[in-house]
């Protein structure tokens, strides 16, 4: 594993490489090398099997970070390369030529969180959300709370009281501590 | 393609001789299973209101709604969980964190009616047929949400604590505290039963946190005495802590203790920030100890001249003379006091109303005046011999060691009474020494002393007697020795369903000599400052004030507070006693503040 | 070749090379010349496995096309559980595939576990993992009755959706629900066996296994099902890793993976079983194959009966789940469900709050790639079969 790892460092210059578990990695590598070090991995280091690919949105960041998780059969071990791209607009490599499932991963990201992948077949068809009008909903700025609340009423008749603030008011408004 | 696979198919006639699975419905009626999560039960007399199963359901299925019934209840919110089942996915969680366990669910799963509106019920408050359902649903034995058992608190060894003065408590750690602090489920239960309604959830919440500053800034807002109350509060708060109920209380006090601890006393100003803009009236304050300095803050922060007259030479009152320093060292009283002063409250010490200064002076002086005298004459015995020079009292003996004089109580020492004074009385003698033993009238768990100081005492080696009445105190051979005729009780029941009484066994009587024989069964004010007229203007009865709204007594510019003003003499009511008043004198001498609200 | 019935069959897929495996989609056709016809099967239809829809073009009988279109259960789990706190969201996993929830609520659990380091007692893992079994026997179950309803035998459905429902009685009995049991938690499980579950629990054992003898005479020794099933939609070997393709589907061609046997995980090392693998990869392998881990379920249930310890810890010390902050993290923790390998990919960041969450289930592939490869070149009439015999569960698609 570390003379992987030391390799790809010095080919791909990854970085922020962490050992989540004896059976799991995850190192970050830059958009551009994404691509060829996934297609190296898959035909060289015999991690053949994409689990699954998806993505992170750092909002705080101003960046998705894409995750894709490799699995080498024989070895029982699991590399999760991350890729951060820019949350505004920014293209992706698509992967679709190296897995069949690809696509579809991309296609869902696409719907998801607005991210392009120039090539990737039926990118623009809808995945889950037919007739959807609002922001890629997966983004952390889509508030499902405030979308419902917008579109489904509540069960009339409903109150809630906290228990410190009854108390209060009932038992000894006048007291305690002042306003803050 | 064979004949076997071509005849092996018609197998399936031989199942038509077989039972059917299915059962007809409504002929054979199927319960849940002993465990099903059906629909909720509630026992609405246990609930306590804490509104834990509100806070945990993802759905926001559950309202807590008033229920007049359970409103003032010790410990009780008076609100009680509403289902609402167009939103409740029966995942039982709310059973799970439940911390009175009144919650559960019964094995009941149907429920049919055309009125789609009608599936919303206060559980255990509408009648509902499956309320009494034995089944379904419950927390099992041995998991839980959250810890029930509370972080140990390390403390002196009793051999060791028995020897010093030092603070027998540690108090927790920064690790130990947080993880304290995480046991609280926010209810504010405590916040009610809270004499001074401090902010309890909040700062526990600003310790998960590690922002200790936010801490003493909440706590200061109620209270400007959290280095004392963190030792010694008699914590009523920790007895409604609903994780109390299947488990131990959040250890509230220790937990206050750790914030002020955390912050260095250089750095209240900062902190606080208390700012503070003269407003021109002058107050002045009666005692100095918790009552009196509480109200010397609060007015102060609103701008106010304080002046606080104490007749002792040090701030601090009854936390000072009759609080041993190994439950409340000096140095975190005078953490809590020296910051009130810092504000600009003055003190005149050694100075007794009524013999260096007249009280009426006073109220010819100043805009208005809060008195907060407390408790200072112990009670008598009231038993024949009890002037014997042996017989010492407990304030005096707590008062003498707080001052460094030796209270001279010999080695062999009795003890008389179950508070917290006797306790204290009792652990300094045997910081002296001495070997003590503590008579008591009632039995150990009825006690009105702290639990764990009743725990310490007897691990320090204090032997406790119970059911123990004093008769008589007899002279003894030496002038140097004292003796108690004592008897032992049989508790008899009250047939009005009165706690117990204890009776005097006569045939079952005890001579015994001692050093010194220290009576601690309680203590009354010291009004003498009062001229006889004002007594009856107060309408004083048994030496206690009967204050109305916000600390005001009969007389226009008088506000009382503490010990002698309330029926639980205790440290954290007199805080909030002065707190109180300094909001009563703050809206009778600033009315017109007060008058839009 | 041609077979009984009509149907022509041919392994659709050029073998070769994985590299030389064309993922391309086929050239749209012009339905306005009136040659073809365009058909959807679903979302409604009981040749579907939950609710998703095929679009099919159609040459004749034969399938010329065909896309998938899922999104009939998208509730958005993934979203719903970044604002849930780490307790609640374990009422909300067990959705994400409705007939094997159980799946979902032990790597949800476990991957919070591994984030926040709780060892879980030594009980509550054989709890688990007799659950876990007890769910892929109950899923199976379910599968074969919509595999013999498939190809028209619904006798066999009635069997052992019937069935099935005595080992929901037991989920009953020991979770306190039927289908959505909220059992495996963070920490552990939420409770002990109940009085009397062990006999109960092996009468039903003992039930299932006459039942599944049965069916093995009635379905599988079956002309008619033999007929259809043997031959239909070949997955051969060079499929396999650039599908992702894993569990039965891919066991049935051979491939030994079994995540039970290859990273074992709870009490797996402890039982004894072998990995069931296949040669010829068609309808028939599979179905056979999964027969057979049925059987091995139920082998595995009364492992678990004869080696837990029935009386101990059954959770972690927790910490107060009311403001439970898991540490910052991230993992990826799988599990072999009945259609293989499942999996939580975690990350969280040290809030009240689970960062990200992504549910990898293996439909995702075997449901949408896989079948819109297979599909192609075969009749209209097997597509109910086939899509059954590659065993996909939609709401795992779609989270």
């Amino acid at each position: 594993m570390n003379d992987l790892m030391e390799r790809l460092q010095r080919d791909f210059g990854v970085d922020d490489i962490t050992v989540r578990k004896p059976a799991l990695t995850t190192f970050r590598v830059k958009k551009d090398s994404a691509e060829t070090l996934i297609r190296e991995l898959r035909d060289r280091e015999g991690y053949t099997h994409l689990n699954f690919m998806t993505c992170i949105d750092y909002i705080e960041d101003g960046i998705f970070t894409l995750v894709y998780m490799l699995h080498n059969y024989d070895k029982k071990l699991s590399l999760g390369v991350h890729v951060d791209i820019s949350r505004e607009n920014e293209d992706m490599v698509s992967i679709h030529t190296l897995w069949a499932q690809a696509w579809t991963y991309q296609r869902e990201l696409r719907e998801m969180y607005g991210i392009n992948f120039p090539g990737s077949p039926r990118l623009e068809e809808d995945f889950c959300l037919e007739g959807w009008d609002d922001i890629p909903p997966m983004r952390r700025e889509f508030d499902t709370k405030e979308f419902s609340e917008q579109r489904f009423g509540h069960r009339e008749g409903r109150h809630s009281e906290e228990p410190r603030d009854h108390m209060k008011v009932e038992l000894y408004p006048n007291r305690g501590g002042d306003e803050k | 393609m064979n004949l076997k696979d071509l005849l092996s198919p018609f197998f399936v006639w031989q199942r038509a001789f077989e039972k059917p699975y299915t059962s007809i419905r409504p002929t054979i009626d199927r319960p849940g299973a002993p465990a099903y999560r059906g629909f909720h039960i509630n026992i609405a007399d246990t609930c306590v209101g804490c509104g834990s199963c509100h806070e945990i359901c993802q759905n926001h299925a559950i309202d807590m709604v008033a229920v007049e019934e359970y409103l003032g209840r010790e410990g009780d919110s008076g609100l009680r969980p509403r289902f609402d089942y167009g939103r409740c996915c029966w995942c039982g969680l709310c059973v799970d964190i439940c911390t009175a366990a009144s919650l559960r669910m019964s094995n009941e799963y149907a429920w049919i009616s055309e009125d789609p509106t009608v599936f919303h019920f206060t559980a255990g408050v509408d009648d509902k047929p499956w309320q009494d359902n034995e089944n379904g649903y419950r927390r099992a034995e041995g998991y839980h949400l959250y810890p029930p058992k509370r972080i140990e608190m390390e403390m002196l060894p009793a051999n060791e604590s028995v020897s010093s003065f030092e603070e027998v408590v540690k108090g927790y750690s920064e690790e130990q505290a947080k993880k304290e602090a995480d046991r609280c489920v926010e209810c504010g239960i405590c916040v009610a039963t809270c004499p001074a309604h401090m902010d309890v959830p909040d700062y526990i919440h600003s310790i998960r946190d590690g922002n200790y500053e936010k801490g003493l800034q909440l706590m200061y807002r109620t209270n400007p005495f959290p280095a004392t109350c963190g030792r010694i509060c008699t914590r009523r708060c920790e007895s409604v802590c609903p994780v109390g109920i299947l488990g131990e209380p959040v250890a509230i006090r220790w937990l206050k203790r750790l914030i002020v601890d955390q912050v260095d006393a250089s750095d209240y100003q900062r902190i606080l920030a208390d700012t503070i803009t003269e407003n021109g009236k002058k107050i002045a304050v009666i005692g100095a100890g918790p009552g009196g300095m509480s109200a010397a803050y609060y007015l102060r922060k609103k701008g106010y001249a304080v002046t606080v007259f104490e007749a002792q030479e040090s701030a601090g009152g009854m936390l000072r003379y009759g609080v041993p320093s190994y439950r409340l060292p000096d140095n975190d009283l005078d953490k809590d006091i020296d910051y009130i002063v810092s504000l600009g409250v003055e003190i005149k010490y050694n100075t007794a109303i009524g013999k260096d200064i007249k009280f009426e002076q006073l109220l010819e002086n100043y805009d208005a005046v809060f008195m907060s005298t407390g408790l200072s004459v112990p009670s008598s015995m009231r038993i024949h011999g009890e002037d014997h020079p042996r017989v010492l009292s407990g304030l005096q003996v707590l008062a003498d060691v707080a001052n460094g004089r030796d209270p001279g109580i010999g080695k062999k020492v009795a003890v008389i009474g179950g508070g917290n004074v006797a306790m204290d009385a009792a652990r300094v003698s045997r910081r002296f020494d001495a070997e003590v033993t503590i008579l008591y009238r009632r039995r150990i768990s009825e006690m009105p002393a702290d639990e764990e100081e009743i725990h310490e005492s007897q691990e320090e080696g204090c032997r406790i007697v119970q059911q123990a009445i004093p008769v008589e105190i007899v002279s003894a051979d030496s002038e140097q020795q004292v003796a108690i005729r004592w008897g032992e009780a049989e508790m008899v029941d009250d047939p009005k369903g009165g706690r117990p009484r204890p009776v005097l066994q006569e045939d079952r009587m005890h001579t015994d000599t001692y050093d010194s024989i220290i009576s601690a069964i309680g203590q009354g004010s010291n009004l003498d400052y009062i001229s006889k007229e004002m007594h009856e203007e107060f309408a004083i009865e048994w030496g206690k004030f009967t204050p109305g709204e916000y600390q005001h007594t009969t007389l226009e510019k008088v506000f009382v507070g503490g010990d002698f003003a309330n029926s639980t003499a205790d440290a954290i009511s007199a805080i909030e006693d002065g707190h109180h008043a300094a909001r009563g004198i703050d809206r009778y001498l600033n009315p017109a503040a007060y008058e839009e609200k | 070749m041609k077979l009984p019935f009509g149907r022509t069959t041919s392994s659709p897929i050029s073998t070769g090379h994985s590299a030389s495996l064309d993922f391309a989609q086929p050239e749209p056709v012009d339905l306005a010349s009136g040659k073809y016809v365009k058909l959807w099967q679903g979302p409604q239809h009981p040749g579907i496995t939950g609710n998703m829809s095929l679009e099919l073009t159609l040459d004749g009988d034969t399938i010329i096309d065909c896309k998938t279109h899922v999104g009939y259960l998208h509730r958005g789990f993934e979203k719903l559980m970044e604002r849930r706190s780490f307790i609640q969201n374990f009422t909300v996993v067990c959705r994400i595939a409705v007939p094997e929830p159980t799946f979902n609520e032990y790597l949800y659990s476990h991957a919070v576990e591994e984030i926040s380091g709780i060892e879980i007692p030594e009980r509550a893992t054989w709890l688990r993992t007799m659950n876990l079994e007890m769910m892929r026997l109950a899923s199976f179950l379910m599968w074969i009755g919509g595999q013999g309803g498939a190809f028209g035998q619904y006798t066999v459905a009635n069997w052992t959706l019937a069935y099935r429902d005595y080992v929901l009685d037991l989920f009953e009995e020991m979770t306190g629900a039927r289908i959505y049991h909220m059992y495996i938690v963070p920490g552990g499980v939420r409770a002990g066996l109940p009085d009397g579950f062990e006999g109960r629990a092996r009468e039903i054992m003992d039930g299932a296994e006459k039942l599944l003898d049965q069916i093995e005479r009635v379905m599988f020794n079956n002309t008619v099902f033999k007929a259809r099933s043997k031959g239909l939609a070949i997955i051969p070997p060079e499929m396999i890793d650039p599908y992702g393709i894993v569990g039965p589907n891919a066991r049935a061609c051979g491939v030994k993976r079994d995540l039970r046997k290859d990273e074992p995980y709870l009490a797996y090392d402890q039982l004894d079983f072998d990995i069931v693998t296949g040669t010829d990869s068609d309808a028939y392998e599979r179905a056979y194959l999964r027969l057979q881990e049925t059987r091995q379920c139920i082998s595995l249930i009364r492992q678990c009966l004869d080696r837990m310890p029935m009386d101990g810890a059954f959770q972690a010390d927790m910490p107060n789940v009311l403001h439970w902050k898991v540490p910052a993290g991230e993992t990826y923790v799988k599990a072999e469900c009945t259609r293989g390998e499942y999996g939580y990919y975690m990350v969280t960041d040290g809030s009240e709050l689970v960062r990200r969450v992504h549910v990898r289930g293996p439909s995702y592939t075997h449901a949408i790639a896989v079948m819109e490869r297979l599909a192609v070149g075969n009749n209209i009439a097997d597509i109910a079969g086939m899509m059954v015999s590659l065993h996909t569960y939609p709401p795992e698609i779609e989270r």
